[in-house]
Parts: C-alpha cells; structure tokens; sequence
C-alpha cells in the first residue's frame, strides 16, 4: 500500500486547496462591483451579446469538426520527431490516418456539414 | 524506451494476418463512404448494403483461415485463436444480417453514415474479443460504444434521441467504472495483460475492488440484471438495424471478454469466490429478465427483456469454467443470433418508412393477413422459449447439461423457472397472431415489403432448424491461447 500513500496526499491537498479557494474569498474579500467586473470575461475584448444566449447546433458541428482535425495536427507532431528513426513503418501509418481522416472530411464537405446556413 | 529497430521486428506479416477480417471491415466502412460520395443518389442504399455485405464476407473468408492458425499478435496484445475467432464469426454474422435491414432507415437519413458506422462498430466489437490486454479490450469498447452512440440517435422519432442520450449518458458512466477497475487492476497487479492476472499479490483487498469495478462494467455492457435498465428503452427508441446489431453484435463482444477473463484471467484458487457476483447476477438477469419481457407491448422492447434472460442462460454456462460449458455457451450465443436476428427480421418485413412495424397490436391477426410472417415470427419464438424442435431447445439442454455437470444445482433451477416464464411471454405474441380478429386491423403500414429481410428469414429459419437437429458445436475453442 505504501505506493499509494503519496497518491492519498495529493488527493488530501487537492481537496483541502480547492475547498479553501471557494470558502476563503466570502470569509476575506469585501465585494465592491461595478459595471466592468461583472462583465463576462472574453480574453479580455468587450462581450457583444449575451453570454448565456443560445447556440444553433452547427455551432457545435462545426467546433467538434474543429476538434478532429485539430487534434490530427497535433498528432503529426511525435511523427515528425521520431520520423527518421520510425522510417517506412512511420510513414505507412501516418498515410493511413491521414487518408482515413481525408474520407471523413470529403464526406462531410460533400453532405454539407461545412456550410453554415 | 521502445526503439524503431524492435518495432519493425516486433511486426510481421503474421501479425496483420490475425488483423485482416477487422482491417477489411473497418477498410470497407471507407469505401462505403467513398462509393457514396461518388455514386448517384438513387444508388446510395444498395451500394452502401452491397458493400458492407461484401467486406464481412471477405472477413468471413479470412475468419475461417485463421480458425486453425492460433497466434499471439503484437506481443500478445491480440489473440486470434479458436475461442475468439469463433466469437468474430458471430459478430460478422449479425452484422451481416443487421445490413440487411437497412432498408427501414428513413429516406433522408444517410444510410451510407449508419452502414459505416455498423461496420465500425463490428470491427470494434471484434477487437474486443481478441483483446489479450486491457488497453485493446478498451479501445474496442470505445469504438463500438462510439459508433453505437451515434447510431441510436439515427431516427428522427423522439424516442431514438430519448435512446442517443440515455445510452450516452449510462454508457459512459459504465465505461468510466470500468476505467476506474483496469487502472486499479493495473496498479495491483502492475501489467495490463490478462495472463498477469492469474497471480494477483495476495491479500489485496483493492485486488477485489478492481475486479468489482471491472464486472459492473461488463454487467452494464451485457445488459445483466440490475445493471440492464438502459436495454429496453434503447432497444425500443433505436432504429430497427442497429437494435439488431446491439442485442447480438454488441453482447458477443463483451461475452468473448468476460469469458476470457473467466477462463484464462481467474486464479484457480480465488475462482469460487471472486466469481460469485457473476453467477448471481446471471441468476437475477434469467429471472427478471424473463418476468419483465411478460407485460410488454411493443417487440422491441419485449426482445430486449428477452435478451437479458437468454445473455443470462449463457453467462451461467461460465460456471465452473468448463472447457465444456464454454462450448455450450458458444452454441447457445449463435442459437441465440439466429433466432433474436429471424425475429427482428420478421419486424424488419413488416415495418416501413411511417411504421417499425414493432408495436404488439399491429401483429393481431397476421397469422390471416401475412400467413408466411406469421409462421416464421412463431418459430423464432418457440425457439427462444426453448421449445423443441428448435435449435433453442437443444442448446438449451446443452447449457442445462454443463451447468448441472459443473455442480451448480441452484443456477440450473433458475434456468428452468425462466425458461418456463418465458414461455409465456413469446406465446402471448403468438396468441395475438393467432387469434381470430375481432375488428378490422389499420393495415395500412404493414403492406410495405422488401426483399432482403425475407433472405434474413430464409437464413435464421434455416439455421433454426438445421442447428437444432444437427447441433455443430466448436471443437476448436479451446485450448485458448494463454
């Protein structure tokens, strides 16, 4: 067990930090607002709308499409590294992915997923 | 650290030879997608069948080559032998037969994207069988839950979104407790390998937590009393297909799991104790299962009751883990496919765009008006019910046989009793066929009929029958490859 002693006091700090950080700010901080701190935080550019408004779905189409092709790019980068030493076997497996994902992304432009309308 | 040198040894042509059914269905899934992007419309839903139809085959023809050849691939991480070669064959057959119901998919849903995804979802089942570790056992599940997850939600009714996110929601929770056991049996055991299993470091209590963790989520996934509440209400709300493929395709994956665990992952000594909640939960699906098929109304929901009992009859030929009892346990799951698959297909010849053909009442009096359905849908559910002379009545007393020989008095008791409930759940469908009519029956939405769900009836009939007078079991399965 003695393995997981470690693992129980990282789980004890977690909790007790994450409870002081919601507990202390009411018991310390003395609450002045105005109009700009109760603003919604968007990296710092002034909100146009409502923040709590409602998406159309295609938002999250498109975010999600967003995601896979992200996360393809990020992938290419171990490859790239280890790309010398991975050789034929490397490439063959990179060509796989991307040609898999390559059907996936014609298919979706052909049935009009990329179209915001 | 691995260098590039070990692995380009590490892989051989042998390696990708135990791959190849999964590589060609998963390839084929790809060309589907292809072939519909370039094909005209009208052609989009017969090539996409076409298609699927010709990669399982294909992965059929390489299933057989690779029965007699047992190898250990990639390291061990995936086993293509007798046992999980046999498994694969039952998922290549459902989806096979699945395929042929496509045609029930409303118009405007791309039946290219559901046949793809069918195809995923199979060749991720299949992974699963074959998993030797729990990484590639994970990473089957995910990609058949993830296919799954999507296809549900196909339909545009109400109930398939209602079943989308229900079976999202609870199957991921199942996934994560599960999650939570391999990375606990990780830590006790310190191998993800199934074979590391065998000698856990006694007196561990987090040895029994893990394992707790891990049989929830394979009780979830199999749909076993009490973690079977998601089954009817996804059945019921997901396309006909796809419901299909889950009561069959889906449970042959994960069965192939929990008896490799049981088999060749349960130290000898622990074997009676660790495995008792799997017994009891068998116990429990066999009779609540069988209880609650009694007072449905609709088909696809009194088939996923149904299934529950019959996946309940074949964990309980596990026990005692006999090479015998997994034989039996084989035979009953393809007994089980052809007559649950001849059943939806029966619905499948009867449903149409408007009408899944699935609801109780639209069967009263089909014995007059579609004779032919009426006789089929009355074979199939003698057959579940276990009756002679079904092949559901001889893999029955085989699974009865095995577990009595196995000293487990209690479990086959119990799967008498739900066998007898049973009866009376799959007679009442067969009285209201029978029955005379009383009143003139809307047959409006019964009149559309298409050809393939009636090869699906010729197959399973056939199967039913020939099975059950001439049972072929699986020599082959064992020994499993450790």
């Amino acid at each position: 067990m003695t393995p997981y002693v470690s693992v129980a006091i990282y789980l004890g700090v977690a909790t007790v930090a994450s409870l002081a950080f919601c507990i202390l700010p009411g018991l310390l901080a003395q609450p002045r607002p105005n109009a700009t701190k109760e603003e919604a935080y968007e990296c710092g550019v002034e909100p146009t709308s409502v923040v709590g408004g409602r998406f159309p779905v295609r938002f999250y189409l498109i975010a999600m499409l967003f995601v896979i092709f992200d996360v393809e790019a990020a992938s290419f980068y171990p490859w790239a590294v280890q790309m010398h030493a991975l050789r034929a076997f490397g490439l063959g497996e990179m060509v796989t992915f991307v040609v898999t994902l390559g059907i996936g992304y014609a298919f979706v432009w052909k049935k009009g997923g990329l179209q915001w309308r | 650290m691995i260098t590039a040198a070990a692995l380009q040894h590490a892989i051989t042509a042998a390696d990708w030879e135990a791959l190849r059914p999964i590589i060609w269905i998963a390839g084929g899934a790809l060309a589907v997608l292809l072939f519909d992007l370039c094909l005209p419309r009208g052609a989009h839903r017969i090539s996409s069948v076409l298609l699927g139809v010709t990669s399982l085959v294909w992965a059929g023809g390489f299933l057989v080559r690779n029965y007699h050849t047992p190898y250990a691939a990639f390291g061990g991480a995936f086993l293509s032998d007798g046992f999980s070669v046999v498994f694969q064959g039952a998922i290549v057959l459902a989806t096979l037969l699945s395929l042929l119901f496509v045609y029930t998919f409303e118009e405007r849903i791309s039946s290219a994207g559901a046949v793809a995804l069918l195809l995923w979802a199979a060749s991720g089942a299949m992974l699963m069988t074959g998993a030797g570790n729990l990484l590639i056992l994970f990473l089957g599940l995910e990609l058949l839950s993830l296919a799954l997850y999507a296809l549900c939600g196909m339909a545009s009714r109400r109930a398939a979104r209602e079943a989308a996110l229900k079976y999202l929601l609870l199957s991921s929770m199942a996934s994560a407790v599960m999650l939570y056991g391999m990375v606990l049996l990780f830590g006790v055991t310190g191998s993800v390998n199934f074979s590391a299993f065998l000698a856990p470091p006694p007196g561990n209590p987090l040895y029994l937590v893990a394992l707790g963790l891990f049989y929830v989520g394979v009780a979830f996934k199999l749909g076993l009393v009490p973690f079977h509440i998601w089954m009817p209400d996804v059945f019921e709300g997901a396309p006909l297909p796809v419901t299909a493929f889950m009561s069959v395709a889906t449970k042959a994956g994960m069965l192939a799991v929990l008896a490799r665990i049981i088999y060749v992952a349960t130290p000898a000594g622990l074997a009676n104790k660790v495995l008792l909640p799997i017994w009891v939960v068998a116990a429990l699906s066999m009779i609540i299962g069988n209880l609650a098929a009694l007072s449905q109304s609709n088909l696809k929901r009194l088939l996923a009751y149904s299934g529950i009992g019959q996946i309940g009859y074949i964990v309980a030929a596990f026990a005692g883990a006999t090479a015998l009892g997994l034989r039996y346990a084989l035979f009953y799951l393809l007994a089980y496919l052809f007559m649950t698959l001849g059943a939806f297909a029966v619905i499948a010849a009867l449903s149409d765009q408007a009408d899944e053909g699935a609801r109780l009442v639209s069967y009263a009096g089909l014995a007059h008006r579609r004779p032919m359905l009426a006789a089929a849908m009355s074979f199939f559910l003698i057959g579940l019910a276990g009756l002679p002379p079904t092949v559901g009545f001889m893999g029955k007393l085989l699974l009865l046989s095995s577990v009595l020989n196995a000293g487990y008095i209690s479990l086959a008791v119990l799967l008498i009793v739900g066998t007898a409930i049973s009866i009376y759940a799959y007679a009442k469908i067969i009285r209201v066929m029978y029955a005379p009519m009383r009143h003139e029956v809307v047959a409006g939405a019964m009149s559309a009929t298409w050809p393939l769900p009636w090869i699906a009836i010729a197959i399973c009939s056939v199967a039913v029958l020939g099975l059950g007078l001439y049972p072929l079991v699986p020599s082959a399965v064992l020994p499993l490859v450790k």
